[in-house]
């Protein structure tokens, strides 16, 4: 885990500053658990990714930290978000934190400039202030020409990439992402992962959700993968791969339901006509794709999804 | 290696001051209103005229005296309000019922810091400033028909501000409770539409039945138009302080219900 250094008291010792806790959170509507007993520490400076599939209560939590939703009383549980508690202080927390929804809630009747300007009032920014930051964010997110535009006329990317300037207009030190590329293309991905990280260069603590396995392996320093609203397991992406995993996954696509017989150290698992087995030694599992045909079968290094699959199981979770 | 912990320090945090707050939203709503000016601004110069020219004149050459005024004058002192009465009522009706469920706007606003309360606070406000707006755009026109008696008459564009207040209050207590918006038109076609024939705008309430006269007593309109008119004629009775009374005593109880409904449907 990438930790920021603060300052080193003693030869041993590191000062580690946290920016979010939160101790034993719950949250019910009605029969409904949607966040079961969560407990987490978010340290200042990173990226943290909370993965899961739908359902698995990723957005209550967000919107619990900024007290878009209230997590229950009856059960005890602590939030705090830089010392401040979303129950009490969410007005505060939301001075210096920068969301983004999963739904585009910009302002459909305001222009691309008017919506940054307005938004900036919210913050009472004085104007020449403003201007300058929103022509900054504008910037920032590859924008600058699309200033005069009316919403509709935006892409989704562009969508998204305004939020995400809207966001930064107070110039956050923490921002919340709730599944900040979901349905975008490939090219507005990279943009925005890059420019996630650049904020997080600039010391921005990053909180985001997301189902894409590569984007939580590409951006976070730690993650948490949710299951029904309850942490199923924590840690590096890397290091999860390297705890729950075997380092190669081989694909048969076409076994027509027939059985493999595994070998040792190989593990086998059936998907429908789809056989995958998965090892660490590279060599064992070599051999046996030798005896298939090129096509027929995928060789390669096991990543997050084969894990969160591992975890999460392979059905539908609606 | 021992690593200690630490809730990071911010320093100060001060988020802007109540007043800032309401003041962003009302100049949030204000700046989508006068995007369309021209579409916006041009109807509540031209209703009134219509009113005035077919009502006014065509059926007031039939009407007799009424309370001591023609007709047409009682009709001009009449339509001052209930303009902003229509206009705060969709504002708070259709405009925040698609602010809340279509464009999500309103979880836009309070991303940013703002509380829910603000938000209602500062469009409330703004309900009130259009009352104010089209009260005097009424106001224009009745006085462009040569029927402003009164140099009081100035002071009916602020009735109108609390008009729109008042049912801006009603109306988002309605949409706190609406899940479809097709619903609304039971609350205009069983309400406000009412209450226009009702208050006394287009005909004097006092030959109605007792019953009719009590129920339009509980009207939030009728008051309203009372005090307008007083302005209008400059024409005071202390009666007129139970008026002023229940427009501020309804605006403040029906805004903080609605308040406390939308609240709890915009945080779960």
């Amino acid at each position: 885990m990438r930790l920021q250094m603060k300052k080193k008291t003693s030869g041993s010792e590191i000062m580690k500053e946290l920016a979010i806790t939160a101790k034993n959170v719950h949250k019910t509507y009605g029969n409904l658990t949607a966040v079961n007993n969560l407990s987490f520490e978010v340290p200042r400076g990173v990226c943290f990714g909370f993965l899961g599939p739908n359902g698995a209560g990723k957005t209550t939590m967000m919107k619990m930290l900024f007290g878009k939703a209230e997590r229950d009383h009856s059960q005890g549980g602590e939030v705090s978000v830089f010392g401040y508690d979303p129950k009490k202080n969410a007005l505060e927390i939301k001075y210096f934190t920068g969301i983004v929804s999963q739904e585009d809630n910009l302002d459909q009747e305001l222009s691309v400039i008017q919506n940054l300007m307005i938004y900036s009032k919210f913050y009472a920014l004085p104007g020449k202030q403003a201007r300058h930051f929103i022509k900054n964010v504008l910037a920032f997110m590859e924008l600058s020409d699309k200033k005069d535009f009316q919403i509709r006329q935006l892409s989704g990317g562009m969508k998204r990439r305004l939020l995400i300037a809207r966001a930064l207009i107070n110039n956050p030190k923490l921002l919340i992402l709730d599944e900040p590329t979901t349905g975008l293309d490939p090219q507005v991905r990279h943009v925005i992962w890059d420019k996630l990280r650049d904020l997080k260069k600039q010391g921005v603590t990053i909180l985001l959700t997301t189902h894409y396995m590569e984007e939580a392996f590409q951006i976070c320093d730690d993650l948490i993968i949710m299951n029904k609203g309850e942490k199923v397991m924590q840690g590096p992406p890397a290091r999860l791969i390297d705890k729950h995993i075997e380092t190669y996954v081989l694909e048969l696509l076409h076994t027509g339901g027939k059985a493999f017989n595994a070998t040792d150290g190989v593990r086998a698992e059936f998907m429908n006509s789809r056989m995958l087995l998965y090892a660490d030694d590279f060599e064992k599992i070599k051999q046996i794709s030798d005896q298939f045909k090129a096509g027929d079968f995928i060789l390669r290094q096991s990543n997050l999804e084969d894990v969160f699959l591992k975890i999460t199981g392979r059905k539908l979770h609606e | 290696m021992n690593s200690t912990y630490k809730i990071a320090d911010l320093g100060p945090v001060r988020p802007p001051r109540f007043f800032q707050r309401i003041f962003s939203v009302w100049l949030r709503h204000v700046r989508v209103y006068t995007k369309h000016l021209i579409s916006n601004g041009f109807p509540p110069f031209v209703e009134p005229l219509m009113f005035l020219a077919g009502i006014g004149l065509g059926l007031g050459s039939y009407v007799g005296l009424i309370e001591g005024k023609t007709y047409i004058m009682f009709l001009a002192s009449g339509i001052i309000v209930p303009s902003a009465m229509f206009t705060a009522t969709y504002e708070c009706t259709f405009g925040s019922f698609i602010r809340l469920e279509f464009d999500k706007v309103y979880d836009g606003m309070i991303s940013a810091s703002l509380t829910v309360k603000d938000m209602f606070i500062g469009e409330i406000l703004f309900a009130g400033t259009k009352g104010f707006f089209f009260s005097g755009a009424v106001l224009t026109v009745v006085a462009c028909f040569g029927l402003v008696e009164s140099g009081m008459a100035v002071f009916t564009p602020f009735i109108g501000f609390i008009t729109g207040m008042m049912f801006a209050a009603l109306a988002l207590l309605v949409t706190s409770f609406v899940k479809n918006i097709n619903h609304f038109n039971f609350f205009f076609t069983g309400l406000i539409t009412p209450m226009f024939f009702f208050s006394g705008i287009v005909f004097p309430l006092d030959n109605l039945p007792e019953l009719a006269r009590w129920l339009a007593a509980v009207f939030p309109l009728m008051h309203a138009v009372r005090l307008v008119r007083a302005f209008f004629f400059n024409s005071f009775d202390p009666g007129l302080l139970f008026n002023l009374a229940y427009m501020i005593i309804f605006t403040v109880l029906f805004g903080s219900m609605a308040i406390r409904r939308l609240t709890r449907r915009i945080v779960n």
